[in-house]
């Protein structure tokens, strides 16, 4: 049996400490928690967990979010971003969030291993009915959403025993 | 002045661990950057660096095969390393230092934590 905190709770905790800690910006729940991004905005990556349990983690977010966090991290005027550093600075933002959650979501003498982060194409594939969703936005209301897909990981969002 | 590696196949992890020690002092430092472990191995046995500071989980070579190889070779294994990584728990940490590892941080870091590992080095 795995040992692990409240699956919903680890994720928030961890978005909070990583927007706070690299581009010094706040989230809380989005107000309307039917929003979706619309699928000309939206920018997204994915990574796979390996271990202790399969399961992947989603990032997206408005490219708008994404233009201002990599303007924030890089210390840069919107019109001197490229496309690297947007694609980087998502890849590291989950990469970061997602081992967070894993250290916040199991106990701690579970080791994990996390695979590298792969940017997303096109639209967000159609979500497993397992799936658990993260509606955030900032405090200047820019959307971003976290995803958990797999049956073996979000199967951890049953209390531990 | 010191010579500092860091090695994170991310730029912007590699920008933001160079902000950290910046901010701790460090600006004067020579930093030479590796996207991965054989690239930062390479460096390492080039310029024989004061400090590396790893990532854990990079594509090619990752932290963990960097570290083994860096204790294993008579030229570099007192080279202080430095893991920082976003899959550490208390139970790799245990792992890593076993193999050898000065420290090791999970992301996001911080400039106290950065500070506070670094202390002995900084005095140095």
């Amino acid at each position: 049996m795995i040992e692990h905190k409240p699956l919903y709770q680890a994720m928030q905790q961890a978005v909070s400490q990583t927007l706070e800690n690299m581009a010094f910006m706040e989230v809380m729940e989005h107000f309307d928690p039917d929003y979706e991004i619309p699928a000309e905005q939206l920018a997204w990556t994915s990574l796979l967990i390996s271990d202790p349990v399969q399961g992947e983690v989603r990032l997206a977010m408005t490219k708008t979010l994404l233009e201002k966090l990599t303007a924030a991290i890089f210390a840069l005027e919107p019109e001197e971003i490229s496309q690297a550093q947007m694609d980087d600075i998502l890849h590291e933002l989950l990469n970061t969030i997602a081992g967070l959650f894993m250290t916040n979501l199991l106990a701690d003498n579970q080791t994990f291993q996390l695979g590298l982060p792969e940017a997303g194409e096109g639209e967000l594939p159609e979500l497993e009915e397992s799936a658990v969703v993260w509606k955030l936005m900032t405090a200047d209301e820019d959307p971003l959403q976290l995803f958990a897909v797999g049956v073996p990981l979000v199967a951890l969002n049953k209390p531990a025993e | 002045m010191k010579r500092i590696i860091i090695a994170d196949d991310s730029a912007t992890a590699r920008m933001f661990i160079k902000r950290c020690l910046d901010i701790i002092g460090l600006s004067e430092a020579e930093y030479v950057e590796a996207e991965h472990g054989k690239e930062a191995l390479a460096a390492a046995k080039e310029k024989l660096p004061d400090l590396l500071l790893t990532d854990l989980n990079m594509p090619v070579m990752d932290g963990e095969t960097l570290l083994k190889w860096v204790k294993a070779s008579p030229k570099l294994c007192d080279l202080p390393v430095i893991v920082i990584t976003s899959a550490g728990n208390p139970a790799k940490e245990a792992q890593l230092l076993k193999l050898g590892a000065r420290q090791v941080l999970n992301k996001p870091v911080s400039p106290p934590v950065m500070m506070q590992a670094l202390a002995d080095f900084l005095d140095d």
